[in-house]
């Protein structure tokens, strides 16, 4: 035998799942006919469960927390969907699995990017004239590291399907049945670009936020128009590839005839189109690139307003990759037909930027719902063996848009919208409680079932401008004859004389020697000394306003982080108190004046606060000896229910064991 | 399915598996593409992925949680 062994170097999405083959004792336990449950419902909340359930509108819930167990479930540091969830799939805390935002930083450049997946075009290009061919693909990386639960399961022969998982994208190398989740982008690479044309002079055009605000005219009854899709990366400088349409709109009557492609369809004024197959043309004849949209005729007359979804990834031909294997997506359209692919699915950024009303909004929130339950009706009935996961986005999402219509204390609270949409959310919690009604008749004793959820909900009444504090008390200085809030991603920063930044919605960093492009902070005794001052000042900040304080918790990454992937961390996890949050520009590097703003946004409600203040939910039809799970502890447990030994550098317990020993993941210097 | 086949010494193997459990990585591969993409970024320097603030505006547009 040749003294040289092979080692696979994956450059893609492979690597980090790999080699994780654990001859474990034990595992010849599963006899084949042991069943594990879990659905993994994003945002539940355990306050607002228990209020559902004492009203008796959560009847399913109510008997699985009377019958078997219902525990508050430890979030994640930060209490970040994909950091959390990403906390339950590797069973790692974020120094092990490397996602501690969902926006992180290169250091070398300071650029922010989002955390969970990288997508590169071809590195290497023909040059012909205006065409450009790629000499190979492009890729998609997932930037999660640590073997998921799922792999480790399919290596003991215990086959798995796990369905919309977040931090998953692309999806890792597995034998199991897996679909991407949140993380996942729209065609044109971001997390959701919508297109809304108008012909009201009083609408400014051009980009916002969440997608862009195209004019049009309408000449002859006729609208007509492009609808943008991924860059061309086949042409010069790359331009993004178009697909013309045209809208045909009634002199009379509130309706209009879309005509795109070889589709024609009829819509009246608020409503929806079905799913429309588009495809986009980058070499003709030769390379396309294949997505699905919804068209939304929000109004004819007076002005013509059209809302177009961000462009989808096609499940039946995917422009990059959404399962495992790569024919489940395929598999899952033709049995439901087509399907929201993108990661964040419910168009928050429409109703924020004013482009869909409450009530237009929720429609389509509803109908991402729908599509789930969809989806969910069709595979669960096939599940005999083995596990089976299923996420649920509507609670998180709607938690975040709705809170301020059943609060009468938010900033963003309207007496005439709550009377309408004030139970929104609540509806939304009773459809989950319907498909658990769906999933209980079917347990038998051999079944496992587990509900739980990556975090809980509070108002986000106050903004807390991190960078602005940071400014202000000669932590952090600008270029001289800087406005100070002029420009972002921290352009106008002088990093010869900053010492820390904030970036991320919980991230706080020093701008440290030997880590940062123009780092000033030595390392050690320097470092330390600045960060117990940062600690002690930030928790002593009080909003003038109500006196409270901004930030209840201050964690040490290097303290309650364990793994290879710490040192890329923040240094401290800030965590605002209920009701705060980091202020919209100042995740990104901006310096508003104000230090506390009222949040008046539609996004009301959130979560990324001290961890203590948020936890989820975990309920089972079995008794959980664990007083204080965490979502650390899920992975283990899921490899326990058929005796395999918690995976590599995994730090918790089996939650159906009781545990003595105090959770290293709660430590913290703030408390 | 896997980009590249790289050959390593059997004493070279030893030590990065020792290394990779140290420093608490799952698995040596994950050390040594962790490793490797460092040296890379070391080497090529900020150059290599500067994007303009448009670009970065781009990557980040349609995150609900920011503005």
């Amino acid at each position: 035998m040749s003294k040289s062994k092979w080692l696979l170097v994956g450059v893609v999405i492979c690597s980090a799942a790999g080699l994780l083959y654990s001859q474990l004792p034990g595992w010849n336990r599963y006899h084949g006919d042991h069943k594990l449950v879990i659905l993994g419902i994003d945002g539940m909340d355990p306050q607002l469960l228990e209020r559902f359930m004492a009203e008796g509108k959560m009847p399913n819930f109510a008997a699985l927390a009377r019958q078997g167990s219902f525990r508050r479930l430890t979030t994640s540091t930060p209490p970040q969907s994909p950091v959390a969830w990403s906390n339950l799939i590797t069973g790692l805390d974020p120094g092990g699995h490397g996602i501690f935002d969902f926006i992180h930083r290169d250091p070398a450049t300071m650029e922010p990017y989002l955390s969970t997946s990288r997508v590169e075009p071809p590195k290497h290009n023909l040059h012909l004239g205006s065409w450009v061919i790629p000499l190979g693909g492009g890729t998609a990386e997932l930037l999660r590291h640590g073997a998921p639960f799922w792999n480790i399961l399919e290596d003991h022969g215990i086959p798995t399907s796990v369905f919309h998982m977040p931090a998953n994208f692309p999806p890792s190398a597995s034998k199991a049945r897996t679909l991407a989740g949140m993380g996942t982008p729209d065609l044109r690479g971001g997390y959701g670009t919508f297109s809304f044309y108008t012909d009201d002079p009083t609408v400014q055009a051009g980009e916002v936020e969440g997608g862009e605000i195209i004019p049009v005219m309408v000449q002859n009854w006729r609208v007509s128009a492009n609808l943008e899709g991924p860059k061309n990366s086949f042409r010069k400088d790359w331009p993004p590839a178009l697909v013309p349409f045209t809208v045909s709109v009634d002199s009379v009557s509130p309706v209009a005839k879309i005509a795109i492609q070889d589709r024609e369809f009829v819509l009246r004024e608020g409503e929806w189109s079905d799913w429309v197959h588009v495809d986009f043309s980058l070499i003709p004849g030769l390379e396309s690139v294949s997505g699905i949209c919804r068209f939304f005729l929000k109004q004819v007359h007076p002005r013509f307003q059209l809302y177009i979804s961000p462009v989808n990834i096609d499940p039946a031909n995917p422009a990059l990759p959404l399962s495992t294997p790569a024919s489940l997506s395929r598999d899952l359209w033709r049995e439901v037909g087509e399907f929201y692919t993108q990661g964040i699915a419910e168009d928050t950024k429409a109703l924020s930027d004013g482009v869909l009303d409450d009530g237009e909004y929720l429609q389509q929130a509803r109908e991402v719902a729908t599509e789930q339950r969809r989806i969910f009706d069709a595979e669960f009935p096939k599940f005999h063996r083995g596990v089976f996961f299923f996420y649920f986005s509507s609670l998180d999402l709607n938690g975040h848009m709705m809170w301020r219509l059943m609060d009468s204390h938010h900033p963003a609270y309207d007496a005439t919208l709550a009377a309408q949409y004030g139970n929104a959310l609540e509806s939304f919690y009773q459809q989950i409680d319907g498909v658990l009604g769906k999933v209980l008749p079917t347990l038998d004793s051999n079944t496992t079932l587990l509900v739980l959820s990556d975090h809980g909900f509070a108002p986000f009444y106050r903004s807390f401008n991190l960078n602005t504090w940071l400014l202000d008390n000669g932590y952090l200085a600008l270029k001289p004859g800087t406005n100070q809030e002029e420009g972002q991603y921290f352009t106008n920063v002088d990093w010869s004389r900053t010492r820390a930044y904030g970036l991320g919605l919980n991230g706080l960093y020093l701008n440290l020697k030997g880590r940062e492009k123009d780092g000033i902070v030595q390392p050690g005794s320097q470092a330390n000394t600045l960060l117990d001052e940062l600690r002690a000042k930030l928790l002593s900040v009080r909003d003038p306003s109500t006196g409270l304080p901004a930030i209840t918790r201050m964690s040490r990454t290097a303290e309650v982080y364990h793994g290879a992937y710490a040192k890329d961390a923040p240094d401290f996890i800030v965590g605002y108190n209920r009701g705060y949050r980091a202020g919209w520009k100042t995740i990104l590097g901006a310096f508003p004046r104000q230090l506390f703003e009222d949040n008046t946004y539609a996004w009301s409600g959130d979560h990324c606060m001290d961890y203590s203040l948020v936890p989820g939910v975990l309920l089972s039809n079995h008794k959980i000896d664990a007083q204080s799970p965490a979502l650390t502890d899920i992975a283990p447990t899921i490899l326990a229910e058929f005796g395999i030994a918690p995976g590599h550098g995994m730090m918790g317990h089996s939650v159906f064991q009781p545990v003595a020993a105090p959770r290293s993941q709660t430590a913290s210097l703030g408390h | 399915m896997f980009g590249y086949k790289l050959k390593i010494e059997d004493d070279l193997l030893e030590k990065l598996k020792k290394c990779s459990e140290m420093a608490g990585y799952a698995s040596v591969d994950e050390f040594i593409v962790h490793a490797l993409e460092k040296e890379a970024a070391a080497i090529l320097g900020p150059e290599s992925s500067s994007a303009s603030e448009e670009e970065i505006k781009k990557r980040l547009r349609g995150l609900g949680y920011i503005e």
